[in-house]
């Protein structure tokens, strides 16, 4: 009973992402597989030969470029997912019209967030379980594969993805723009937090900007967990420190959305 | 003549006026680019740039920054002609297409139209970025200039060109959307932005053919950074000029079958 909320939503998005959006995006993050591989294929084997400074290993903790680049794009394509999916929740009921009806329900905040984050996880994950299967051909390997490790690694990546998208989802409700911002937060994303490229390349400041995002400490863990073989053990240091930045994060965005409903409210219908 | 300048000129003013109504499109113009452009930048780091093959040996450390500029400069000038593609598609939904048809303008001044108000769009960003070239590369000024207002000015019909032929192409359908998925990410790749089309192998290659900017970015760079002249650059100005008229021709059949699609299905607005 305590759950009535984050299974309602969770089941209605399904329904609407089976009916109203049946194949497009799929296809959509198949082809932009292919390209992330195809490119990342080219540029290692066709105009590099292969030839990685030494420094990259060191930084990457492998020196397997293809890998490296694509558990990057998959792991990127999960956060842009929940930050899609969680973020634009409100502000796509203020703009089909639910909002007000759901304003009036007495609903949770937290179910319904999760509700959300539940749904979109479970179709994301099918879709980088075939982004890896496209990626095969083009040499993604899992040399060094610690299952327990990559486990815990990926709930608290996606918690950690969870908590940035409820700051971003008060910033949307607020400007009452989605495309702006979260696409010039996805570009800054994917130049500072390492998903094609270690954050040891980018000027100083700019990589302590980065160790302040979560996204760039679960890249690590992913990373180390699969190409690095990592055990959890030795990751403590790593799960203790991105499951405080969420922490963080999540305060901040739930107080922010507290704040911004009142004032959306107020605006729309006021 | 006359009045298909004032076609141009009107479907110009209208489209700006469209567009430019708030200030947030100068970050969809300007800081996207930006981050796109350094985050392409860094990919290379991990390289050894000394290793690097496919007659590109002219690439190193210090130029590299101007390498991948001129990449994405000349990708900017050709994606930002995909996306007023895709705006014009919705004069369709509008039902302004259906507006348009009524009256005698003419078609090819109304897509050339729209398509300039881009390249207005992104001219003054191109000016950021080049002033910025030349900074960077203020060491090496051995460019041939001739060849370099050349390149420059094929960069900015073909450009316009190619614009013409996407928003021609958007006439036929109400979904060739998808042409929008299909021709913006694969532009990057196959026309040699990030990696010169010279190292593809031969199915990639027939790709690249296809992108005019795949010509004039390759163009571009050989003049700004190896300073070739006209002469060594002279195949890539014919090839430009040749897939030109190629496109205008497709664009002007394009625009004919369309309309008589249309006026035999009677659905401007629907279909």
């Amino acid at each position: 009973m305590h759950c009535r909320t984050l299974y309602a939503t969770f089941r209605r998005n399904f329904i609407i992402q089976l009916r109203a959006y049946p194949k497009d995006f799929f296809i959509g993050n198949v082809l932009s597989a292919i390209y992330t591989a195809v490119s990342a294929f080219f540029m290692y084997h066709l105009l590099f030969n292969g030839q990685m400074k030494d420094s990259f290993a060191g930084y990457a903790g492998t020196g397997d470029y293809i890998s490296y680049v694509i558990i990057g794009n998959c792991m990127y394509l999960f956060m842009v997912r929940t930050l899609l999916n969680v973020s634009r929740s409100l502000i796509t009921e203020l703009r089909e019209g639910t909002l007000e009806s759901l304003m009036l329900a007495p609903f949770r905040r937290v179910q319904y967030f999760l509700g959300n984050m539940l749904q979109q996880t479970v179709t994301t994950s099918g879709e980088v379980a075939v982004m890896l299967l496209v990626c095969l051909p083009f040499g993604v390997r899992f040399s060094g594969f610690n299952g327990l490790a990559a486990l815990i690694g990926l709930a608290l990546a996606l918690v950690s993805y969870f908590s940035l998208s409820l700051l971003l989802a008060a910033l949307m409700l607020y400007t009452r723009d989605t495309y702006i911002s979260q696409n010039t937060l996805f570009a800054i994303l994917f130049l500072i937090c390492g998903v094609t490229f270690p954050v040891q390349y980018l000027p100083g400041p700019v990589q302590w900007l980065s160790q302040g995002i979560p996204v760039t400490i679960s890249l690590d863990i992913i990373r180390n967990s699969t190409l690095g073989g990592m055990t959890a053990a030795a990751q403590i240091g790593s799960y203790v420190r991105i499951a405080a930045l969420s922490a963080v994060y999540c305060i901040a965005g739930f107080l922010m959305i507290k704040k911004v409903e009142s004032a959306a409210l107020e605006k729309i219908f006021g | 003549m006359g009045s298909f300048m004032k076609v141009l000129k009107a479907e110009m003013r209208k489209q700006h006026k469209n567009y430019f109504f708030n200030k947030s499109i100068y970050i969809t113009l300007f800081i996207w680019p930006l981050l796109t452009f350094i985050s392409a930048y860094y990919c290379y780091k991990p390289f050894r740039l000394d290793k690097i093959v496919g007659g590109l040996d002219y690439v190193n450390e210090s130029n590299l920054v101007v390498f991948v500029l001129i990449g994405y400069l000349s990708l900017v000038f050709f994606r930002c002609f995909v996306q007023s593609a895709w705006r014009f598609s919705m004069e369709r939904t509008f039902g302004t297409l259906e507006l348009i048809y009524l009256t005698p303008a003419n078609r090819l001044a109304f897509i050339m139209g729209n398509a300039v108000s881009s390249l207005f769009e992104s001219i003054w960003l191109f000016v950021v970025f080049a002033s910025g070239i030349f900074v960077l590369n203020a060491s090496a000024y051995n460019i041939d200039m001739l060849s370099a207002m050349l390149g420059i000015i094929l960069l900015i019909v073909l450009s316009i060109l190619w614009g013409m032929l996407l928003n021609a192409l958007f006439l036929f359908s109400r979904d060739s959307s998808f042409l929008f998925t299909v021709l913006e990410e694969p532009m990057e790749i196959f026309a040699g932005i990030k990696v010169p089309a010279a190292v593809f192998p031969i199915w990639a290659k027939a790709i690249s053919a296809v992108f005019p900017l795949t010509y004039i970015a390759e163009m571009l760079r050989r003049i700004f950074i190896k300073g070739d002249g006209l002469v060594q650059i002279k195949g890539f100005v014919l090839i430009s000029i040749l897939i030109g008229f190629a496109i205008l021709s497709i664009t002007i059949l394009c625009l004919k079958l369309g309309e008589r699609h249309a006026k035999k299905t009677g659905s401007m607005a629907l279909f």
